[in-house]
C-alpha cells in the first residue's frame, strides 16, 4: 500500500517530522516506504563538509555534471512558475478565451476578426523562424479546437489554421531544409493532428456562403429592396453590418485562397504550378480588401484601448482575447523560449505580400528548363532573399524522388544535356560511375541553393571538394581512355567522349560554384574593405576559369554538331543554345573586366597612397588571404592562385598603368552589346543596368583619382556597394 | 574507481572528496556518512515556487546545493485550491541551488526513518 507523504508523525524518540511544505503533494511513495525529512541531516552533515567537498557516488563525473539543468534559472528552467495562469485548463476557467467571444453579437464579431488578426500577425512571426508554440498556438482556442464547435465561424477559422500549419511544416519537414536553428518544425505536445481537418475547406466555404448572403441580405435592406429570403443578420447593429460582412468576408477568402495555393502546389511533378499562381492573386486581392478594413474597423474601436496604428498585432488596434504565450512554455523542450516579440498587423500584412510574390516566382518555374537555366532561376530566386517556407517549397518542387521535378532522372538528364543521345538508348550509361556521382552531385548542389544564404555559402565552400575529385576523376578516367582508343577504331570510343562531356561540364560547374561562393561573401559581409583586393583579383581568377570551359564547351558542340551533319530543324535548338552560351559567356566577360578593374584599383591605391592596407597586431596579409581562400585552395580551384602570384599581379600596380588597361570601358562596351540579347528578359535587364552603373562610376572615379593623384592627403576613397551587390563603386571624398 | 573516472575528468578536476576519502573513511563525520547512505535513493526536493522535483539523489556540497539524475517536475495546474491536480514532466540531471530547496524529503523504510530522526537529535 502506498503510502503518502506524512505529517507531523511522532517518532519513538518523540521528535516530530518537520511540517511539509504548504501546498500538499501527492506524490506517493513506493511499498512499504514513507517520505522522511532529511532537511535537519542535510543541514549537519553539510556543516561538517570541508570546503569543495562533494558527496557523490561512484558514477559521478564533474564534467556531466556541468551538464545538469539549474532550476530557476531562467535560461534553463523553463517550468518557473511565473505569475499567470498553470495550466491551459485553468486559463479556460478563469474566462480567458470564452465561447462565444461576446454575448452580444457585435462585439462577438469584432472579437472574432481581432483573434483572425492576430493568428494572421502569429502565423507571420512563426514563418520568420519562431517556435508554433510562442506563436500560433499561443491561441487558447487552438490548443483546445473542442470548444469552439458551437461557433461555426471560429470553429472553422481555427480548423483551417490548423490545416494550413500542417501542410507547411510537412513541407519544410520533407525539404529538410536546414536553418541555423531548427525552430520552424518544433511541435511538441500541440494539437496539430485533427481529424477531419480534410473537410476544413467545406466547413469554410458554408460559413463564406452564409455571410455572403447576409451581405446580400443588407444591402437589399438599405436600397429597400424586398429581401430573396429572411436571413439571420450577422450581428446586431445594421449600420454595421455591411463593414462586418466585407472584413469577415475576405479574410475568410485569404486563408482559402492560401491553404488551396500551399496544396496546389503540393502536386506532384510540378502540375499544380498554373492553379496555384491564379490562387496567388487571389491572396493579394483579398490582402488589398483586407487592409481597407482597417479603417472602419479602428474607427469602431475608438474609445477601447487601442495600440498605436504601427505596433497593434490587429487592425482594430484592439488586444485579442484568448492568447496566451506562456501557458506553453513547457512544450518547448527542453530550454525555455527566447522572448517571441510578435509582429505588428501590418509588418505581417507587408510579410505575406512579400512571401506571395516569392511563392508566385517559384510557380512561374518552367520545368522544361535545361539544367543550367535551373541554376539561374535558383540565383534568381535567391536575390529578394527568401523566407524558409518559399525556399522549401522551390527544393520541394525541383527535387522529387530524386528526380528532377520528379519527372526525370539526373543521369538521364545529363546524357540529353551533354549533347550524347545515342547514349540513352543503352542503359549502361546508368551504371557508368561518374554519371551516378554527378547525379548525387547536382542533388545535393540544388539542395544547398534553396538554403539560406549563410548556410548555402558554407555548404557550397565544402562541396569544392567533391566536385574538384570528381573532375580529377574524370580527367585520369579521360586521359588513360586517349591512350586506350589510340589502338581501337578511327570513331572515338563512346565512354571517352562521355568523359571529355562530363570532364567539361562538371568542371564548369565547378567554376560556377566557386564564384558563387566568393561572391556570396560581399552579400554576408564577410569581408573587410582591406580584404577586396585580394577578393577581386580570386574572382578575376575564377571567373576566367569559367569562362574557358564555357568556351571549350560551346567548341565541342559545335564540332560536334558539325560532325554529325545536323539537320536544319536541330540547327535551329542549336541556335538558341548557341546564342545563349554566348549571352553567358559575354556576361562572364563582363563580370572578369570589372573584378580586374576593382582589384587593379585597390591595389594601386595600397602601393601608391598607402590606402586599403592594414596594419596592425592580428593577422598579416598573407593570413587573411588563407583564412578566406583556405577551402578553394584545399581543392585547388583554380590551381597554383597562391598568394605569391597574387603579389606578383598586384604589387606594381599603378592608377597611371590601370587607365590605359580600360577594364571598366571595355566592361561598358560589353554591356551595350548584351543588351539586345536581354530583350525582354526584365530581370537580367536589371542586373545590366547595375553592372553599367558600377562600370561608369569607376571608370569617372579612376581618371578623377588620376587628375588628383594618388598620394595627395586630402584625397579619401572608399567603396560601397550601392548598385551591385557584389561589385563595389568607388566614391571619392576630398578634405 | 579515480582511474577509471580520469578518463573522462582532467586530474585538476578532481575533486576534494576523493581525495579525502583515499585518505581514510573514518575522518567523516557521522551526518555525513549518513548522508552519504543515502546516495542514489530517491529524494523528493521541494522549490520556493511550488514545484517538487523527485530523482535520485546524486551529488551534493558544502552549500547544500543538490543534483537529482532522471529527475521529475511536479507542478500544480491551478494556483490555488488544495487539492489541486497535478502534472509532471521528466528533466533528466537537474541542479536545485540551495537558496531554492523549501524541503527534502528521502524515501526509506519505517525503520531506517526512526534511526533517521536519532541522528536529527
Amino acid at each position: 500500500m502506498a503510502s503518502r507523504l506524512v505529517q507531523g508523525q511522532e517518532g519513538e524518540t518523540g521528535g516530530r517530522l518537520a511540517d511539509p511544505p504548504i501546498s500538499y503533494p501527492i506524490i506517493p511513495a513506493g511499498e512499504q516506504t514513507v517520505w522522511a525529512d532529511v532537511s535537519p541531516l542535510i543541514a549537519s552533515a553539510c556543516n561538517d563538509l570541508q570546503d569543495g567537498q562533494l558527496i557523490h557516488g561512484e558514477n559521478f563525473s564533474l564534467f556531466a555534471a556541468m551538464s545538469a539543468l539549474e532550476i530557476m534559472d531562467p535560461k534553463m528552467d523553463a517550468g518557473v512558475e511565473k505569475c499567470g495562469y498553470y495550466s491551459i485548463e485553468e486559463a479556460i476557467e478563469n474566462n480567458v478565451a470564452p465561447v462565444p467571444l461576446s454575448l452580444n453579437p457585435t462585439l462577438d464579431v469584432q472579437r472574432v476578426i481581432d483573434v483572425i488578426d492576430h493568428l494572421f500577425s502569429c502565423e507571420a512571426t512563426w514563418y520568420k523562424g519562431h517556435t508554433l508554440a510562442q506563436t500560433v498556438f499561443s491561441c487558447i482556442y487552438l490548443l483546445r479546437i473542442e470548444r469552439t464547435s458551437s461557433h461555426a465561424l471560429l470553429h472553422s477559422y481555427c480548423r483551417i489554421m490548423r490545416a494550413t500549419c500542417n501542410a507547411v511544416i510537412s513541407v519544410v519537414s520533407d525539404s529538410r531544409t536546414h536553418e541555423e536553428e531548427d525552430l520552424f518544425t518544433m511541435a511538441y505536445g500541440l494539437p496539430l493532428k485533427g481529424e477531419g481537418d480534410e473537410k476544413c475547406l467545406s466547413i469554410l466555404n458554408s460559413v463564406e456562403e452564409t455571410i455572403s448572403r447576409q451581405l446580400r441580405a443588407c444591402k437589399a435592406q438599405s436600397l429597400k429592396k424586398k429581401q430573396l429570403e429572411d436571413i439571420e443578420p450577422l450581428q446586431s447593429n445594421p449600420d454595421l453590418e455591411e463593414g462586418y460582412c466585407r472584413a469577415l468576408l475576405c479574410r475568410l477568402r485569404f486563408r482559402k485562397h492560401y491553404y488551396l495555393v500551399l496544396t496546389s502546389m503540393k502536386k506532384p511533378q510540378g502540375k499544380g504550378l498554373e492553379l496555384a499562381r491564379k490562387h496567388v492573386a487571389s491572396c493579394l486581392s483579398e490582402l488589398t480588401h483586407i487592409t481597407k478594413s482597417q479603417e472602419f474597423l479602428r474607427a469602431l474601436s475608438y474609445g477601447f484601448h487601442q495600440d498605436d496604428i504601427q505596433s497593434s498585432t490587429t487592425a482594430s488596434g484592439c488586444r485579442p482575447i484568448g492568447f496566451d504565450a506562456s501557458l506553453n512554455n513547457r512544450f518547448s523542450a527542453p530550454t525555455p523560449p527566447r522572448a517571441t516579440h510578435i509582429l505588428s498587423w501590418k509588418e505581417a500584412v507587408s510579410y505575406f505580400q512579400k512571401l506571395l510574390s516569392d511563392l508566385d516566382f517559384v510557380c512561374s518555374l518552367n520545368t522544361d528548363l535545361v539544367l543550367d537555366d535551373v541554376f539561374c532561376f535558383i540565383v534568381q530566386f535567391q536575390k529578394p532573399q527568401p523566407d524558409l517556407v518559399a525556399r522549401a517549397h522551390l527544393q520541394i518542387l525541383l527535387i522529387q524522388d530524386g528526380k528532377l521535378y520528379g519527372k526525370e532522372f539526373f543521369h538521364d538528364i545529363i546524357s540529353r544535356e551533354l549533347g550524347l543521345p545515342e547514349l540513352t538508348k543503352g542503359k549502361e550509361h546508368q551504371k557508368n560511375e561518374f554519371i551516378v556521382q554527378l547525379g548525387q552531385l547536382i542533388i545535393n548542389l540544388l539542395k544547398i541553393l534553396c538554403a539560406n544564404t549563410a548556410w548555402q555559402r558554407r555548404k557550397l565552400g565544402k562541396i569544392l571538394q567533391d566536385w574538384s575529385v570528381l573532375s580529377l576523376q574524370l580527367e585520369i578516367a579521360f586521359k588513360r581512355e586517349i591512350g586506350e582508343t589510340l589502338n581501337v577504331m578511327v570513331d572515338e570510343n563512346m565512354s571517352t567522349k562521355v568523359s571529355k562531356h562530363l570532364l567539361r561540364w562538371t568542371e564548369e560547374r565547378t567554376y560556377w560554384i566557386a564564384s558563387r561562393f566568393l561572391m556570396l561573401g560581399f552579400e554576408l559581409e564577410l569581408y573587410s574593405p582591406y580584404d577586396y583586393c585580394m577578393v577581386y583579383w580570386f574572382m578575376y581568377l575564377v571567373f576566367m576559369k569559367l569562362l574557358e570551359k564555357i568556351q571549350l564547351q560551346t567548341a565541342a558542340n559545335n564540332e560536334n554538331s558539325q560532325r554529325k551533319g545536323k539537320k536544319k530543324k536541330d540547327h535551329g535548338k542549336d541556335q538558341i543554345r548557341d546564342a545563349s552560351f554566348s549571352s553567358s559567356t559575354l556576361l562572364i566577360h563582363c563580370y572578369i573586366c570589372l573584378s580586374e578593374g576593382l582589384a587593379m584599383i585597390l591595389a594601386a591605391l595600397r602601393n601608391e597612397s598607402k590606402a586599403f592596407h592594414m596594419v596592425g597586431p592580428f593577422n598579416g596579409e598573407e593570413e587573411r588571404f588563407i583564412q578566406h581562400f583556405d577551402l578553394l585552395l584545399k581543392a585547388h580551384v583554380p590551381e597554383h592562385a597562391t598568394y605569391y602570384l597574387f603579389k606578383e599581379s598586384t604589387g606594381h600596380a599603378r592608377i597611371s598603368s590601370i587607365i590605359k588597361d580600360n577594364c571598366f570601358r571595355e566592361a561598358q562596351k560589353i554591356i551595350t552589346s548584351l543588351r539586345g540579347s536581354y530583350a525582354g528578359n526584365s530581370d537580367k535587364l536589371i542586373e545590366l543596368q547595375q553592372l553599367e552603373q558600377v562600370a561608369e562610376r569607376n571608370r569617372v572615379a579612376l581618371s578623377v583619382i588620376d587628375q588628383i593623384g594618388a598620394r595627395d592627403p586630402s584625397l579619401t576613397v572608399s567603396f560601397e556597394f550601392t548598385h551591385h551587390p557584389h561589385f563595389a563603386i568607388a566614391v571619392i571624398k576630398r578634405s | 574507481m579515480e582511474e577509471a573516472e580520469s578518463f573522462s575528468n582532467p586530474s585538476f578536476l578532481q575533486d576534494v572528496s576523493t581525495r579525502a576519502s583515499e585518505r581514510s573513511g573514518s575522518d567523516e563525520s557521522p551526518a555525513v556518512a549518513q548522508l552519504r547512505k543515502l546516495l542514489f535513493r530517491r529524494i523528493l526536493i521541494g522549490a520556493s515556487d511550488g514545484r517538487f522535483f523527485l530523482g535520485t539523489f546524486h551529488c551534493i556540497d558544502k552549500q547544500g546545493n543538490i543534483i537529482l539524475q532522471d529527475a521529475v517536475e511536479y507542478r500544480h495546474t491551478r494556483r490555488s485550491g488544495d487539492p489541486s491536480p497535478m502534472e509532471q514532466r521528466c528533466l533528466g540531471l537537474i541542479l536545485i541551488p540551495a537558496s531554492c530547496r523549501t524541503s527534502c524529503h528521502a524515501e526509506c523504510s519505517i525503520d531506517e526513518q526512526i534511526s533517521l530522526l536519532s541522528i536529527n537529535k
